[in-house]
């Protein structure tokens, strides 16, 4: 096993390393920018180094103060967990020159399947079925056009190197199809430097489904029971769940094959997602995130499984550790994002001090976050405060242990998603299990006597 | 003034003076362009409401951990921050004399060390005129961004 980690991140993630190491016995590093003096990531590490000012570019993206903070102190690997530096393979390139083990695939992979077009080319390659469109980037107008007659519209136009929603077009006929690539291809070169797109048929009624990996240098892969991460804001996830409610279980297995192809024709190493929709029957691959997941824990939960421990073996050389039964879920767990974020106010992002800080505890409960009662969310980075998963022995009653554990949880100084989680767990389609991402397009949120309600329109 | 003829508030303007005022510990930061003048203030924290002995040494807006105890700082001292995690040189290369001495009299600009960063060694200046009054780091050992490496008596103006 190796003997230190540099987790080069913040706030709960950051913790949730530092806590798989304390447990391995990996002696751990963390690095911290001076907006983050007083985190819980800095106190928790065996060992911490102020890397730079509060803007990220100058911290948590500042490739140069890491690597040296990982000379200094001395660190055999680097854990870059989510979001920052993650999925750069410029910076696992770095590492791996200067000798340092990247938690994760190698550069090489990084850079293949962050250009979403090459990540469609690679799934299809592998046998995986990919949404109808072009086959690369589109390079022109024309090419968008000629995609379009052939498998018709709408269409939606993807930055290659994107996510989050930037640089991307839904195009309902082809008289729109030059504004929408001409916009699409200006947004996606301001955002990521690169202003290649790829066209896809537009599914409009969909669930987002995916697969954790995990595999090793020793030829293992394995591949855990699908999660649905359908309640999403603006392509934001807000609240996963495992197992996908209702899903057929020749899909399941589907997916749970298909994911195994794709890794195995990548020659994967370590922890990984990949994410398909889900829609009419059929399912399609859309991106491979080559990370840890904000929500790991939920396939955590169902399987007994430590993500994260897994991970630092892999990297160490070792073989993974997962017992058989590990891969038939056990129950069913939710996860909801309680963000910094005021959902009244069109979830403005919130900072300042946190005057109450209560968790929510009891059985199937577990509460990842680096707050504290007195802890300033500094306005700095992303506004995620805590995770809040719930496991029970079925979905009915994980629902049920979500709202008495949301209902416990209190946080204030900030608005909050709590009142929000309430509300979706209220709703009568999401109790039926199977929405689509359209879920919280399709709701209003009205405020009745304190508390939050959606309504659907009817349009 | 002529209502209609404003220029528009310069809010990028405004938020880099509050990050300013934040980072500083300073009260108040006043600028002043043509007919526009903009004033930042830090606010002092009411939810922590400080006794009224504790207010002098109290710095605003980001949190300190606490570090309300006496630093050489309040002394007049002028401290010399790194500005890159890297390895503290205190001379050009081993067997050289260092750049300084506790004693030397430095004027702004005048090399005081070396960071070296990944291969890069980055010479540290002083930012002031005065005298080397303590060198914080070991020559040789890492050190971290904003970590004091000298302490400066700055001269009278």
């Amino acid at each position: 096993m190796i003997g230190k980690v540099l987790v080069a991140n913040r706030g709960e993630i950051a913790l949730r390393i530092i806590r798989a190491c304390r447990e391995l016995g990996v002696r751990s590093v963390a690095v911290y920018s001076t907006a983050d003096r007083d985190s819980l990531h800095h106190e928790l590490a065996d060992e911490s180094v102020c890397i730079g000012p509060p803007p990220a570019m100058s911290s948590y993206l500042n490739v140069p103060a890491i690597i040296s903070a990982a000379e200094l102190t001395g660190a055999d690997a680097v854990h870059p967990g989510y979001g920052f530096l993650a999925e750069n393979a410029r910076f696992a390139e770095i590492c791996e020159r200067v000798g340092l083990k990247f938690v994760g695939p190698a550069s090489g992979t990084i850079a293949r399947m962050g250009d979403k077009a090459a990540a469609r080319e690679a799934a299809a390659e592998a046998g995986i079925p990919v949404t109808p469109g072009s086959e690369g980037p589109c390079e022109s107008v024309e090419e968008v056009k000629r995609v379009g007659a052939e498998v018709g519209y709408p269409l939606v136009i993807k930055a290659s190197a994107g996510g989050g929603g930037k640089g991307m077009r839904v195009v309902e006929a082809e008289t729109e199809v030059e504004a929408a690539y001409l916009g699409a291809s200006r947004e996606a070169g301001a955002n990521f430097g690169d202003g290649s797109v790829y066209v896809e048929k537009y599914l409009e009624r969909l669930r987002h489904v995916e697969v954790q990996v995990l595999a090793d240098s020793h030829g293992e892969t394995v591949t855990f029971p699908e999660r649905d991460c359908s309640i999403q804001r603006r392509y934001q996830k807000l609240i996963e769940e495992s197992p996908a409610p209702g899903l057929p279980e020749d899909i399941g297995n589907g997916l749970m094959a298909a994911s195994a192809d794709l890794i195995g024709s990548l020659g994967y190493e370590g922890a990984g997602t990949v994410e398909f929709v889900y829609a009419d029957g059929e399912f399609y691959f859309i991106e491979m995130n080559t990370r840890l997941q904000v929500e790991h824990p939920v396939t955590e939960m169902i399987s007994g499984v430590d993500i994260v421990a897994e991970q630092l073996k892999v990297v160490s050389g070792e073989r993974l550790e997962i017992p058989e039964d590990a891969l038939s879920p056990d129950g069913h767990a939710i996860e909801f994002r309680i963000n910094a974020e005021d959902p009244s106010r069109n979830f403005l992002p919130q900072a300042g001090l946190v005057e109450v800080y209560n968790p929510p505890g009891g059985p199937g409960v577990r509460v990842d976050s680096h707050l504290y009662a007195g802890y300033m969310v500094p306005p700095h980075y992303d506004s995620l405060l805590a995770k809040l998963i719930v496991h029970a022995r079925d979905r009915e009653a994980s629902i049920r242990r979500g709202l008495r554990a949301l209902d416990e949880f209190a946080v204030s100084g900030m608005e909050t998603t709590l009142p929000l989680h309430l509300a979706v767990l209220e709703d009568e389609e999401f109790r039926k299990g199977g929405v689509t991402t359209r879920f919280l397009a399709d709701r209003e949120l009205e405020s009745e006597g304190g508390l939050l309600r959606l309504v659907q329109h009817f349009s | 003034m002529d209502e209609n003829r404003r220029d528009p508030l310069p809010l990028r303007e405004v938020e880099r003076l509050v990050e300013l005022v934040r980072e500083s510990g300073m009260d108040e930061i006043r600028v002043r362009q043509g007919e526009t003048e903009i004033s930042v203030r830090a606010r002092p924290d009411v939810s922590a409401a400080p006794p009224a002995t504790q207010a002098a040494a109290e710095t605003r807006g980001v949190p300190e951990g606490g570090q309300t105890e006496y630093s050489p700082e309040m002394d007049g001292l002028h401290a010399v921050r790194s500005p890159v995690v890297g390895t503290f040189y205190r001379a050009s290369a081993p067997g050289e004399d260092p750049y300084v001495q506790v004693g030397d009299t430095v004027s702004a600009g005048q090399t005081l060390c070396i960071v070296e960063a990944m291969k890069l060694m980055n010479e540290i200046v002083a930012d002031v005129s005065g005298e080397v009054v303590e060198v914080l780091a070991e020559n040789a050992g890492g050190v971290e961004y904003d970590q004091p490496l000298f302490y400066l008596r700055p001269d009278e103006q």
